[in-house]
């Protein structure tokens, strides 16, 4: 989130797009209706009509992989009629900045494309520079190489009849949606977008999130109270599990891993640290080289010297994708030798899942860590298969809850809070911590012994305790870093084994450690910073600085400068989070995105500190598939591409098993419900909730029934290229068919909670999707995939 | 008028349907605080994901789906069945041995010692809330405490603790002025009515809701206090005792003897059955 959960209640328009609230997050929709109750508008976009669609004031339909279009024809309407916050625009956004002759875009293809490789050669997706290095620009905007003008003639093609065409919703229902949502524009209204897997799981999702970034840039409700795009975290501590890197292309604090071809370190920093002439820039990513070296000196201690480039080569180098996709199709070749899943079901909650139930079988070995007995602990004894074919060894470790442990979570608002043991573990039952850190020393022990390479594991910094249960407040002081000798900086005398107080005072001298430089602050001298209970709100915005800690610095809305002018007055007074105190020189309210001046000021920076030029990027290098969202189908689509010739992402490789639209008509979609959580696990096995929600079951219209003669609680299958599964049909007027493109198209609604194991037995959804997964992150295409359906069960 | 007799200073639950998403966290954390069994349930019982079937003496409180149709839009609402707490409980009037109780506080309680079993309270209640333990040999009458214990504590009842939006629990004459407020602020959201302000005499449930409420599966409920309709009742006593009542504790202790069979039956063959499901999987 760019924002945080209190902060909603201060928007006056919230679109729930990709995500479903009121169902998965609950505890939302109490801010969700105080704004409500103070006026705001909730608008509800979705193929089904959700718990979340009951509560809004507007709901529109659309075809589950339609958001490019949805939110393209918003920005068009924008555009034309000229709704943006004009001055936000000029100011904090690229729209003025000339882009490269060279750049182009036709039928669907952006400059550069490689069909062979399914990738863009970017060379053109650039500046124009000026003499001194920084980008050309055009502060009117009428500049034909303009990225306003760009943006302007791209999405001009996104008119509200053929957006409407393509994602099915009503145009009427459609221009109510636009209208209320970009009257935004007006500097003292905001909007948010709340959003989730809706949105992401796509071959697109990347784009489908940056479609709602520019729609908030244009609008200029980036780094408003009330504004921003949020991202609703599927789990309690999934915002910290990524700030602490569980994602392969990432080492903590969001630093890049070091590809094959970065021999040192020095080649390294060169490679990923960004660089800007422009000295209003305050590309707070020129810091690499201080994370970096102070993760390596955290990572191994007084082994890491300068003279051996702070252990850089103990690093494994990526030199390819290891995503969850691709790992799995390894896993599917013999690939692995073991596996350890640590609370994940992946066969449950996988795409292809049999396929990867499957692949488990070659494993020689694989260790299941959870709370329950997982589907994929007792793969070797699933429906349909002879336990004595499978020769694999599984160990199932039982693991601590959340509150049988002690530790911090980070929530969706990036705030990290302290949370206490409340009961011990049952039976024999460890935290992860205590596991991970006997499978470390134990390692150490062996490589002690001799081993390929031993020196990164004999030589790791692991001091979290006395071989018993690890010490969280070890782990956390260390990760937010601590002086490595006696330092001085700005005039203070730092002491050997003190904490740095925040990530401006992390060195590349080998002075300081951090294991992780955005939670440096969270840990200082002065204790535990996660752990506070302030209740103090001296903003009246509910940000609560003094309760627990937000990443970063206690930042609790990130791009904050975008919230105030050139000069540091807010734009939405009345809901000011920041601003400058001309008399003193200074900022106040929440913690500024840096301590510099505002833009127009002397020593001004530009707002967006991350972004080495500082502007918030309308146009953008950064993704693999385009520098503008342009809409694609589904990998898998009952319809043709209607926006251009280009029918998928072209940036995704087509991947085996498709669903054929002849054979497969009806667009599948997986989603979750309030009562079972995820792969179900941790819900299938309680009494309560699945009293709630005893079946697996699917949603699908009443016209879809009468095809088909079902009716309401009948057993069907349903079927895709990769195999059925058979479920019990909730026949509803929450779902209905689609007008796509002058033809009706029906969808089939699945949960994706139920596996074979448990106290709730089901079939699993993800039996029916397809391993295919975006342009640039790899997350699978769960959300819009081909199927059909029959009445009866297998066995009819 | 008002013909509340609604205790001054006792404690309500305000339910505002406009603002309940339907997650059922009430429904568990009222099974979780008072331990009551899972019932088991198929799909779904009722329109949504309703579950499970029907108020139970399992089940004290639930969410009612509705799903429907209506001017070409959806209406998906949900509406919490719960004990009314009336001010003037007719459960409480009707029972013979005064095992109801009405507390200063708010919740009508129930006293398991002094229950006789007669089951007046179940045919008494307008709302249908109380429920009998068909499943025990001794069965009790079991309904929503209106978590007596916590109140008593200063704390709130479990389902309004757990709720992150509908349900605000506080003194009644405060909620109904909040109620008013609220459809004063939003008329266009509201239906135009606090139920259970005057309805069966008042209650210590108030609802507010945006569908009309017979919609909602709202029973027409007169505003006088129910034990006015008392004597009615008590005078037909003894015939509901030995036909109702009686039959229903026949047919109650014939299907528990039945049930009570098939568990031995299922325990003396338990072992030996297991083995030879294990050697032929």
């Amino acid at each position: 989130m760019t924002n945080h959960w209190n902060d909603i209640q201060h928007a006056d328009v919230i679109l729930a797009i990709g995500s479903n609230p009121a169902e998965n997050h609950p505890i939302s929709f109490k801010y969700i209706e105080k704004a409500m109750d103070n006026g705001a508008k909730l608008i509800s976009v979705d193929p089904r009509f959700t718990r979340t669609s009951s509560k809004a004031d507007l709901y529109a339909q659309l075809r589950p992989g339609t958001d490019i279009a949805f939110i393209g024809g918003m920005i068009n309407h924008i555009l034309q009629n000229d709704l943006i916050h004009r001055d936000y625009v000029v100011d904090y956004t690229n729209a003025s900045f000339l882009i490269d002759e060279k750049f182009g875009f036709d039928e669907g293809i952006f400059t550069g494309y490689d069909a062979a490789t399914f990738s863009y050669d970017k060379g053109s997706w650039k500046y124009q520079s000026a003499a001194d290095g920084t980008p050309r620009r055009d502060p009117s905007l009428k500049h034909p190489r303009s990225v306003y003008q760009l943006l302007k003639k791209h999405y001009a093609r996104y008119t509200p009849e053929k957006v409407c065409e393509i994602t099915g919703t009503a145009i009427q229902d459609y221009m109510e949606v636009v209208r209320t949502f970009c009257s935004t524009g007006r500097p003292d209204r905001a909007a948010t977008i709340m959003y989730a897997m809706g949105t992401t799981q796509h071959t697109y999702g990347t784009q489908n999130v940056r479609s709602y970034a520019m729609l908030q840039l244009l609008l200029g409700n980036i780094g408003l109270a009330g504004g921003g795009i949020n991202a609703l975290r599927g789990e309690s501590n999934v915002q910290g599990s990524t700030d602490y890197a569980i994602l392969y292309h990432i080492l903590p604090g969001y630093l890049k891993v070091p590809d094959a071809g970065h021999v040192d370190l020095s080649t390294y920093l060169e490679k990923v640290t960004p660089k800007s002439s422009d000295p209003k820039s305050a590309n707070w990513w020129s810091n690499t080289p201080k994370y970096m070296t102070s993760l390596l000196k955290a990572w191994w201690g007084e082994h890491a010297t300068a003279e051996n480039g702070y252990c850089y080569d103990y690093l494994a180098k990526k030199s390819g994708n290891y995503s969850f996709i691709k790992l799995m199709e390894r896993l599917q070749t013999g690939g692995f030798e073991g596996l350890y899943c640590m609370g994940t079901n992946p066969i449950v909650g996988g795409p292809d899942a049999s396929a990867i139930a499957e692949g488990l079988g070659s494993l020689k070995w694989m260790i299941c860590a959870d709370l329950w007995e997982t589907e994929t602990s007792i793969f070797w004894k699933r429906p349909g298969v002879d336990p004595k074919s499978i020769q694999t060894e599984v160990f199932l470790l039982p693991a601590a809850s959340s509150v049988e442990k002690e530790g911090s979570i980070s929530n969706s608002g990036r705030w990290a809070q302290w949370r206490y043991k409340a009961v011990e573990p049952p039976g024999e039952a460890k935290s992860d911590a205590w596991m991970v850190d006997q499978l470390c020393l134990r390692l150490k022990e062996l490589y002690k012994k001799g081993g390929v390479f031993p020196e990164p594991m004999v030589h790791l910094s692991w001091d979290y305790g006395d071989g018993h249960e690890p010490d969280p407040h070890k782990v956390a002081r260390e990760c937010n870093g601590t002086f490595t000798r006696d330092v001085e900086i700005k005039g203070t005398l730092y002491k050997k084994g003190e904490q740095v107080p925040s990530f401006a005072f992390l060195q590349d001298d080998g002075s300081t450690l951090s294991g992780n430089w955005l939670y440096c602050g969270s840990y200082t001298q002065k204790g535990n910073m996660m752990a506070r209970r302030g209740k103090d709100d001296p903003t009246g915005l509910e940000m609560y600085p003094e309760w627990a800690w937000c990443w970063p610095v206690n930042r609790r809305i990130i791009y904050n400068r975008a919230s105030v002018d050139r000069n540091g007055r807010p734009w939405n007074p009345k809901k000011a989070v920041i601003a400058w105190n001309e008399a003193a020189s200074k900022w106040e309210g929440d913690v500024p995105d840096g301590p510099w001046p505002p833009q127009a000021k002397k020593d001004g920076r530009h707002p967006f500190i991350m972004i080495a030029d500082g502007h918030g990027a309308l146009f953008t290098p950064a993704l693999a598939d385009g520098p503008f969202p342009e809409h694609y189908e589904p990998m898998e689509s009952p319809t043709h591409n209607m926006m251009s010739g280009q029918q998928c992402n072209p940036a995704v490789a087509t991947p085996g098993k498709l669903s054929n639209p002849a054979k497969f008509p009806y667009i599948g979609t997986t989603y979750r419900v309030s009562e079972h959580w995820q792969a179900g696990a941790m819900t299938r096995n309680l009494p309560w909730l699945v009293e709630l929600v005893p079946d697996m079951f699917v949603e699908i219209s009443e016209p879809l029934a009468a095809w088909k003669g079902i009716a309401n609680g009948d057993m069907v299958t349903v079927s895709s290229e990769r195999g059925s599964i058979e479920a019990k049909a909730l026949v509803t007027t929450r779902i209905r068919p689609l007008r796509v493109g002058g033809q009706m198209v029906e969808q089939v609604g699945l949960p994706w909670h139920f596996g074979f194991g448990g106290l709730a037995k089901g079939d699993s959804a993800n039996v029916l999707t397809s391993a295919v997964g975006c342009a640039n992150t790899t997350i699978p295409e769960y959300k819009a995939f081909l199927c059909n359906i029959e009445k009866g069960g297998k066995s009819a | 008028m008002s013909t509340s007799t609604a205790k001054a200073g006792s404690m309500a639950f305000l339910i505002d349907m406009t603002k309940c998403t339907g997650c059922r966290g009430c429904q568990v954390a009222c099974k979780q605080w008072n331990q009551l069994e899972a019932e088991t349930t198929q799909f779904f019982s009722g329109e949504g994901y309703q579950n499970p079937p029907a108020m139970s003496e399992h089940t004290y409180t639930r969410i009612k789906f509705r799903d429907y149709w209506k001017n070409g839009q959806n209406e998906f609402a949900f509406y919490k069945e719960m004990c009314m707490h009336c001010a003037e409980p007719a459960c409480a009037s009707v029972c013979p041995v005064g095992a109801f109780i009405k507390t200063d506080l708010g919740p009508v309680v129930y006293d398991a010692d002094r229950c006789i079993g007669c089951r007046f309270c179940m045919i008494a209640c307008p709302f249908g809330v109380p429920k009998y333990e068909w499943s025990k040999a001794l069965p009790l009458v079991k309904k929503c405490t209106g978590c007596y214990e916590r109140v008593k504590e200063g704390l709130k009842p479990a389902c309004a603790t757990t709720c992150p939006t509908a349900i605000t629990y506080g003194p009644r004459e405060e909620l109904i002025k909040e109620a008013e407020k609220r459809l004063t602020a939003h008329p266009d959201r509201y239906i135009r009515k606090v139920y259970g302000k005057e309805e069966a005499g008042g209650t210590n449930v108030i609802y507010l809701t945006s569908l009309p409420f017979d919609e909602l599966g709202f029973k027409p409920v007169t505003l006088r206090p129910l034990p006015g309709y008392t004597w009615q009742a008590l005078r037909l006593v003894p015939a509901v005792f030995l036909t109702v009542g009686g039959g229903l504790s026949a047919l109650s202790w014939i299907n528990h003897r039945r049930e009570r069979l098939k568990a031995e039956e299922e325990e003396a063959g338990q072992s030996p059955s297991t083995e030879t499901k294990e050697e032929n999987p």
